[in-house]
C-alpha cells in the first residue's frame, strides 16, 4: 500500500490551494501525480425551469476552474509531481467515488474549514458520504480550523499533516491496511504513536482480572504494530486508553501533540451509519486534527 | 366571490404565467437563482388584498385551493417523479430508425402510467446514450418531448398534471380513456413521421452498421420493483375515485377520508421507493430532488394566483370574463384556445380555466363537482376538447408541459444541440403539432 496517485476534488474553496500545497510532502514518499477535480452541480446549470440548460454558464464555469487549476499544476510541477485536470458536471459524491475507480487512486483529499450544521461537525454531507462509500483511503485535510477548546475559540493550522500521526487502531482488517499505509511513508513522518482504547461497551462486562489480562493483550500488540513502524523506519511509541473511544482518541491525539490521526473505518450501510454511525466517522466530524481513515 | 371580483384581480395570474413564459428566455440566470422569489411575489400580490377585502371567504378558497388542489397535486407529481427515478434501463442499445421508433412508442404507452415525468426520466438518457453515435439527434429529442413528455400522457389522470387536476374535480379516472381515438391518431402520425426521418438522417449519415466498441452489456431494467410501487399509486389513486368513505375537516375544508388516505399511500410508496432502492442506482439515474422542489415551489405561485380567475370563470354570464364565456362556444373552440394558451402558458392551470369556463357557461351557479357530471353527461365533447388541447398543446413549446424543460436539459448536458424557444416553435412544433391538431380538429371536433 502506497500513496503515488491523490484525488484533490475542489470547489475552490479558502485554503484548499494551501492544503494542497501541505501534500506536497508526500513526493519522497512516492506521490507521481495529483488528479485536480471539479464537479460542477448539475443543479447549478441544468434544470432551469421551463428553460433548459445553461451552456453559457456551464462554460464560464469551467473555463474558470480550468484556469485555477492551471496555477496550481504550475506548483506542483516545480515539485516534480505531475497532474491531470477533470472538470465535469454532476452529482459530487459519485463523480468523485467513479474517478478515483477509474484512476486507481490510491488517496482521496477532502477539505473543511470550520464545523457547520447542528452538530457543528467538521464533515459536511458530501465528506459523509465518500467516508461511508470510498473504497480508497480518505484524508480529510483541515487545513485551518476553528474551534472550542476550554471554552475559547481557537484557530489551528494543520500544515505538517503527516509529521507525527497517531494511528488509532481497533486491530481490525482497516487498521491493519491503515499500519501498512503509514509504514510506506517512512520518508515523510518523523514518529506515530499508536492507540487503541479499551471501550467502555468491553469494559464494563469484565471483572477486574478479565480487564487485567484485555490491559495486557492490548499492550503486546500495541507493541507489535509499533515493532513493525520501527523495522520500517519510522520512531513509534505505544498509548493505551480506556472510556469513550472517540474522546479518548481525540484527547491522546492532543497530548502526543500529534498532526493526524489515521483509523482503519468499516463500510457501514445507511441504516447502521444513521443510527450509530462509527467511531472513524465520529473521529473525523470532532477533532481538529486533519483524518485519514483507510477502509 | 366570483360574481364580485374585478377583472384586474387575474392581474398576478397573468403576471405568474408570464414571469415563467417569458424568465427563461430573457433572464435565464437570474430565473434559474431567483424564480421561487418570483412565484412568492405574485402570490403575495394576490393574497394580500384578497384577504383584506373578503377575510375569511378568502382565506377558506385559499386554504381549499392548497389543501384540496395543491397538496394532492405535488404529492401525486412527487410520487411518481421519485418512484420512477428508481427505475435504471441499462444495457448496450444502438440506435436505429426501428428501436428509436421503438423506444418512443414504450415511452408513449408508459407516460399514462407512471407520468410523462416518469416516462421521460426513464426513457431520454436510454434514448441519448443509443445515439451518441449518430450525427442528427436533435429531432430525436423534439419527438421524444412531443410523445413521451406529452401526448403520450392523455390516456388516465397519472399521464399529464391537467387530468389528474380533472379528477381531483371528479372526473372519473377511467373517463379519459374516452381520449384513445385522439391520442392512436396523433401518436400514430407523429410515429410514421419520426421514423421516416430517422431512416432519412440515417442513411444520409452513411450509417451501415451499428459501431461495435466491444463494450456489449445486455439490455436490463434495474429496480424494476419499483413498477410494484407504481402499481400501487395507480392503485391508491383508483381506489380515491372510487370508495366514498364520508369527509372529514381538516383547517375547516372538508376532504375526502379517501382522498386523505390516497395522498398517505402515495407519499408512503414514494418513501418505499426511497428506502429499498439503493443509491448508486438513483446515482446513475442523475437522480436529484430540484426539478420537483422547482414544481412545487412555482405552483404554489400558480395556484393561489389562478384563484379569482378560477371564480369569476364559475360566476358564468355573471363574471367579469363573461365575454370569454360567450366567444367560446364550440368544442373547436375549446380544443384550439385550451391547447394554444396550454403552449405558452403551463397546461394545468390553463385545463382548470377552461373547465371552469365550460361549466361556467353549461351550469352557472351549479356546485363545481355535480357540474362536472353534468358535463360527461350531457356535452362530453367540450370535457375532452379541453383535455386534448391541454395535454397535446402541451408539446408546442418548450414552456408547455414540465418535463419539456427536464428533458431539453438532460438532452444539452449529453452534447444534443437543442433549437431556441422560437427554433423549436417555428422549425419543429408549428409544421409537425400543428399539421396534427388540423387532422385531429377534422376527425374529432368539428
Amino acid at each position: 500500500m502506497k500513496i503515488e496517485k491523490i484525488l484533490f476534488p475542489t470547489k475552490f474553496r479558502e485554503f484548499a490551494f494551501e492544503a494542497l500545497e501541505s501534500l506536497l510532502v508526500l513526493k519522497d514518499a512516492g506521490l507521481r501525480d495529483v488528479v485536480l477535480h471539479n464537479v460542477i452541480p448539475r443543479d447549478e446549470v441544468g434544470f432551469v425551469p421551463y428553460g433548459g440548460y445553461l451552456k453559457d454558464e456551464e462554460e464560464r464555469l469551467r473555463e474558470e476552474a480550468r484556469i485555477r487549476f492551471q496555477e496550481w499544476q504550475q506548483a506542483l510541477s516545480a515539485h516534480g509531481i505531475g497532474s491531470k485536470i477533470v472538470i465535469e458536471v454532476g452529482d459530487p459524491v459519485p463523480n468523485i467515488l467513479a474517478l478515483a475507480e477509474k484512476e486507481k487512486i490510491d488517496l482521496i483529499v477532502v477539505g473543511k474549514k470550520k464545523k457547520t450544521g447542528p452538530e457543528l461537525s467538521f464533515v459536511g454531507s458530501h465528506t459523509l458520504q465518500l467516508m461511508t462509500r470510498s473504497t480508497v483511503p480518505i484524508l480529510v485535510s483541515k487545513h485551518m480550523v476553528e474551534y472550542e477548546f476550554s471554552g475559547e475559540m481557537v484557530t489551528r493550522l494543520n500544515d505538517t499533516v503527516f509529521q507525527r500521526p497517531l494511528l488509532a487502531t481497533d486491530w481490525s482488517e482497516p487498521s491493519t491496511r491503515a499500519l501498512e499505509l503509514l509504514s510506506s511513508l517512512k520518508n515523510v513522518v518523523e514518529a506515530v504513536s499508536v492507540c487503541h482504547v479499551i471501550g467502555v461497551k468491553i469494559a464494563k462486562n469484565l471483572d477486574k482480572s478479565g480487564l487485567h489480562l484485555l490491559e495486557k493483550e492490548s499492550r503486546e500488540r500495541l507493541a507489535r504494530y509499533c515493532e513493525r513502524l520501527t523495522a520500517a523506519g519510522i520512531p513509534a511509541e505505544p498509548h493505551l486508553g480506556a472510556g469513550r473511544s472517540v474522546l479518548e482518541i481525540i484527547r491522546i491525539a492532543r497530548e502526543t501533540h500529534a498532526t493526524m490521526i489515521m483509523m482503519g473505518t468499516t463500510g457501514k450501510d445507511r441504516l447502521h451509519e444513521f443510527f450509530l454511525g462509527s467511531n472513524s466517522h465520529r473521529v473525523a466530524e470532532a477533532s481538529e486534527l486533519p483524518t485519514l481513515l483507510v477502509p | 366571490m366570483g360574481v364580485s371580483l374585478p377583472l384586474y384581480s387575474v392581474l398576478p395570474f397573468a403576471g405568474m404565467l408570464l414571469s415563467i413564459a417569458f424568465f427563461p428566455l430573457l433572464a435565464p440566470k437570474f430565473w434559474h437563482h431567483h424564480f421561487g422569489k418570483v412565484s412568492a411575489f405574485w402570490a403575495v400580490v394576490l393574497v394580500i388584498p384578497l384577504v383584506l377585502k373578503y377575510q375569511g371567504g378568502a382565506v377558506y378558497e385559499i386554504l381549499h385551493i392548497v389543501l384540496a388542489d395543491y397538496v394532492p397535486f405535488i404529492i401525486l407529481l412527487g410520487s411518481l417523479y421519485t418512484v420512477s427515478g428508481g427505475i435504471l434501463l441499462k444495457g448496450t442499445l444502438r440506435g436505429t430508425p426501428a428501436l428509436n421508433t421503438g423506444i418512443l412508442a414504450i415511452g408513449t404507452i408508459l407516460a399514462s402510467w407512471m407520468g410523462t415525468t416518469g416516462a421521460a426520466m426513464l426513457l431520454i438518457r436510454p434514448l441519448l446514450r443509443a445515439n451518441a453515435h449518430r450525427k442528427n439527434r436533435t429531432f430525436m429529442v423534439i419527438f421524444f418531448i412531443f410523445l413521451v413528455a406529452n401526448v403520450g400522457g392523455s390516456l388516465t389522470p397519472l399521464g399529464d398534471p391537467p387530468l389528474f387536476l380533472g379528477f381531483l374535480r371528479g372526473v372519473p379516472f377511467f373517463w379519459t380513456f374516452h381520449l384513445l381515438p385522439h391520442m392512436l391518431v396523433a401518436a400514430g402520425i407523429l410515429l410514421t413521421l419520426y421514423y421516416l426521418l430517422d431512416r432519412h438522417y440515417y442513411r444520409r449519415e452513411g450509417i451501415t452498421a451499428a459501431p461495435d466498441d466491444g463494450a456489449q452489456e445486455p439490455i436490463r431494467i434495474e429496480g424494476a420493483y419499483n413498477f410494484i410501487f407504481l402499481a400501487g399509486i395507480v392503485g391508491a389513486v383508483l381506489m380515491s375515485g372510487m370508495a366514498k368513505w364520508g369527509d372529514i375537516s381538516i383547517a375547516g375544508i372538508h376532504r375526502g377520508v379517501q382522498d386523505v388516505v390516497r395522498d398517505g399511500l402515495l407519499v408512503l410508496m414514494a418513501g418505499l421507493s426511497m428506502a429499498v432502492t439503493p443509491r448508486p442506482l438513483r446515482e446513475a439515474n442523475a437522480f436529484t430532488w430540484f426539478p420537483i422542489q422547482e414544481v412545487a415551489i412555482l405552483f404554489i405561485g400558480i395556484f393561489l394566483t389562478m384563484i379569482p380567475c378560477l371564480k369569476i370563470l364559475q360566476a358564468g354570464s355573471q363574471g367579469e370574463l363573461a365575454f370569454l364565456i360567450a366567444a367560446v362556444r364550440e368544442p373547436l373552440h375549446y380544443f384550439w384556445i385550451t391547447g394554444m394558451l396550454s403552449a405558452f402558458l403551463d397546461n394545468a392551470p390553463t385545463y382548470l380555466t377552461f373547465l371552469s369556463t365550460a361549466m361556467g357557461g353549461f351550469y352557472p351557479g351549479v356546485a363545481e363537482s355535480e357540474a362536472v357530471m353534468l358535463l360527461i353527461k350531457e356535452n362530453p365533447l367540450y370535457l375532452l376538447a379541453i383535455s386534448a388541447g391541454s395535454v397535446f398543446f402541451g408539446a408546442f413549446t418548450y414552456i408547455g408541459n414540465a418535463p419539456n424543460f427536464m428533458v431539453r436539459s438532460i438532452a444539452e448536458e449529453a452534447g444534443t444541440p437543442m433549437p431556441t424557444f422560437f427554433g423549436y416553435l417555428f422549425k419543429y412544433s408549428a409544421p409537425i403539432l400543428g399539421s396534427v391538431f388540423v387532422v385531429i380538429s377534422l376527425l374529432f371536433f368539428i
